[in-house]
């Protein structure tokens, strides 16, 4: 036990004193928050302004309703509290063709934001239609649609021959707000923003990715470092495979852990900052999700999976020679990280599928699907028990395979092993 | 006397190439014992099997009294592998800090070792240097420190001299028999005879994993002593060879190493060589272990390169 500590204690001084550790840490917030910075500029240099739309408008009557939509909804007013659009009505010369070609150059110059056309039919799929000089903004699609939605039901009911009031009307037409709760198994559910969800499954499967790989693929080059460098025999004139292997996957664990403590500590600045400064309502979803269940939970996986990937990157390093052969021996663990990064999709739309049960069983993958399942539902707790059983008796297995096939590969230089050789050594 | 290593029929086959064939030897305590052999012969899979680095297919090998393996036992052994290795970017204090902790001393006990260390050995300006700023012969010194700096009961040395200059040889020779003194027992592996010759007192030597020879220098010198003439010259003394009653020669330009069948005359060769020579000095000897080891191993050609 002590020469395993002694060894995790060199593995973590000589990381953690060098400058390019600090470096590299202290990097990764500084990159995220100039990416935030950039976008907060981004915003800044483009302020909102009010958006002129030119409505050809055969009915007549739409263009006024429109307005009045646009203002019971939030995307159509501006923080100032002016309407984020103004709809002029076009008169028609010519056709409704005619009319929009006229416009169209003003389109071209930014005069005007869009042209919006209303056929006189109101023809569900041919009566509508919205030029602008760039679609990819969807934001103003969207707005627009809605709003041009209720004020065509509204006219509509007005063509019909139901004899309704004004605020009647109003109310029958009036956008709902839809909003999204996740039941939980012990009763009660909460409401939850599923894009913040969706965002914060995406960046915790993006952390444990970069742990499991970077990390990962760090104990593999130590152990090749130390096979070229000649330093293996030394070692294991002191001390087991077993120790020093347990030595060096808790040492680089170690590092990890420092780092994640630098990180853990920025995003708490950051979670008092939006406490203090900001309301904290407004971001009851992000408050949520670094719930400490959740983290622990999230933490749990982590461990969990850089247990077992370390273990596989160990017997990378013990078989590879040099730093390309374990790039070549690392291609199935890196398909194993990918599978279930790239089912993610399918996996959070169906997180109860027999499939991304079943994939949240297989322990090379659980880390990743287990926790992508429990950030956007609650699997029953024995589902979760069993995966951190499996994934438990997997890292024992592993990890005993490593340290047989380190035994031998430790010393072997030059000649990259074959498969059939390396599975010889694993059983000898 | 007691044994320091017993080895009792090792064996270790590496796919079809068996390395270690049916090896016994002990070692005793307090000695230095050279483990000989040519390249390829199985000195250094037997000694991974002594350091518990390889386990053998069969046989026994107890170091100390005990069995090989165990953090207390591996604590008392002190090993410098051919291949020599340090981290490249540690610096030396820090480098021999970690050596020591890892053979068991307390970690500042460690770092106050190894800078005394590297203050006898003329390199303590140097302790806050990275190892990969130091000279070949300087990173020599370091590894050396590494291995003995625990005081180790027994110190393996696997080609300690190997690419080694005659000034760092000379230290080293004089701490290995200083080490001795103090009680360590010692296995020097080499090929090179001349400096088994020097330094041990017993030795084993090993050909295709078995042990050829066995016994003390002096018993071994004995057994192979009699016919053997040293010459010294001017002329060409290539046609000894070919002279009556020898099986031998070693030639070293103006000298000659003349191995005679049994029996022989000393005195009809002298005769033969002074019709020819110019003879400078004739002696009857005892053989050289260069010369011995020649004659039990040297007869095939080839080697296997190192397993």
């Amino acid at each position: 036990m002590r020469k395993v500590l002694m060894v995790i204690r060199r593995e973590y001084l000589q990381s953690v004193t060098k400058k390019s550790f600090w470096i590299g840490t202290l990097a990764f917030p500084l990159v995220l928050m100039l990416i935030f910075g950039l976008v907060i500029l981004a915003h800044v240099v483009n302020p909102e302004t009010q958006r002129k739309i030119s409505f050809i408008d055969e009915t007549g009557s739409l263009a006024a309703n429109m307005t009045e939509a646009l203002a019971s909804q939030e995307e159509g007013v501006l923080s100032d509290g002016k309407p984020a659009f103004v709809v002029e009505s076009i008169p028609l010369t010519g056709t409704v063709e005619q009319t929009r070609q006229g416009l169209e150059q003003r389109v071209l110059d930014e005069e005007i934001h869009g042209i919006l056309v209303a056929r006189q039919d109101l023809d569900p799929n041919q009566g509508f239609g919205l030029y602008l000089k760039s679609v990819g903004d969807e934001d103003t699609g969207r707005t627009l649609r809605r709003a041009l939605q209720s004020a065509v039901v509204q006219l509509r009911l007005e063509r019909s021959e139901i004899d309704l009031d004004r605020g009647t009307l109003d109310a029958f037409v009036q956008p709902i707000a839809l909003k999204s709760f996740e039941v939980k198994a012990g009763g009660g559910a909460t409401e939850k923003n599923p894009a913040v969800a969706q965002i914060g499954m995406l960046g915790f499967s993006m952390i444990l990715y970069i742990v499991l790989f970077f990390y990962g693929f760090a104990v593999a080059r130590g152990i090749i470092q130390e096979k070229s460098g000649r330093v293996m025999e030394v070692l294991l004139g002191s001390m087991t495979p077993n120790q020093l292997i347990t030595g060096k996957i808790l040492g680089v664990a170690a590092v990890s852990l420092t780092q994640m403590i630098v990180y853990a500590g920025t995003a708490w600045a950051a979670r008092i900052y939006i406490m203090l400064k900001q309301d904290p309502e407004q971001f009851r979803s992000i408050l949520e999700l670094v719930a400490p269940a959740r983290l622990l939970l999230f933490l749990l996986f982590v461990l969990l999976g850089y247990f077992l990937y370390t273990s596989l990157f160990a017997i990378v390093g013990a078989v590879s020679s040099t730093e390309q052969d374990a790039q070549n021996f690392q291609t199935p663990l890196v398909m194993m990280l990918m599978i279930p990064y790239v089912m993610s999709v399918f996996f959070v739309k169906h997180p109860d599928s027999p499939a991304a049960v079943a994939a949240s069983f297989f322990p090379p993958f659980t880390p990743m699907v287990m926790f992508m399942r429990i950030s956007v539902l609650t699997p029953p707790v024995w589902q979760i028990a069993l995966s951190i059983a499996l994934m438990l008796v997997a890292i024992y297995f592993t990890f005993r395979l490593a340290a047989k096939i380190f035994r031998i590969g430790s010393l072997m230089h030059g000649k990259r092993p074959t498969l059939p050789e390396i599975v010889r050594w694993a059983r000898s | 006397m007691t044994t320091a290593v017993s080895l009792v029929n090792l064996t270790k086959t590496f796919g079809e190439h068996r390395a270690v064939d049916g090896l016994s030897f002990d070692v005793p305590a307090g000695s230095i014992f050279g483990l000989l052999g040519r390249n390829g012969a199985g000195k250094t899979t037997t000694i991974r099997m002594i350091m518990d680095i390889l386990r053998p297919d069969s046989g026994t090998v107890a170091i100390l009294g005990g069995a090989a393996g165990g953090d207390v036992l591996k604590d008392r052994v002190g090993y410098l592998p051919e291949e020599r290795g340090l981290y490249p970017k540690m610096k030396l204090a820090d480098m021999l800090e970690f050596a020591g902790s890892i053979k068991g001393l307390a970690v500042p006990e460690a770092r106050r070792r190894g800078i005394a260390w590297l203050d006898r050995l003329e390199l303590g300006p140097w302790k806050d240097k990275k190892v990969e700023d130091l000279s070949k012969g300087m990173q020599q010194k370091v590894q050396f420190i590494g291995a003995i700096m625990s005081k180790p009961d027994l110190l393996i040395l696997d080609e300690p001299f190997s690419g080694m200059d005659p000034v760092n040889q000379e230290i080293f020779k004089d701490l290995i028999l200083e080490l001795n003194r103090e009680g360590c027992t010692i296995i020097f592996s080499t090929h090179v005879m001349d400096s088994a010759e020097k330094l041990c007192r017993e030795i084993a030597l090993i050909n295709h994993g078995q042990a050829v020879l066995k016994g003390t220098i002096g018993e071994i010198k004995k057994k192979f002593g009699t016919n053997t003439v040293a010459l010294e010259f001017d002329g060409d003394g290539s046609f000894l060879g070919g002279l009556p009653g020898v099986e031998k020669v070693h030639h070293g330009g103006q000298t000659a190493e003349v191995r005679l069948a049994q029996g022989a005359d000393t005195q009809a060769l002298l005769r033969a060589a002074m019709q020819k020579l110019v003879i400078r000095h004739f002696s009857v000897v005892t053989p050289t272990l260069h010369s011995i080891f020649i004659q039990q191993v040297g007869s095939e050609q080839g080697g296997n390169g190192n397993a």
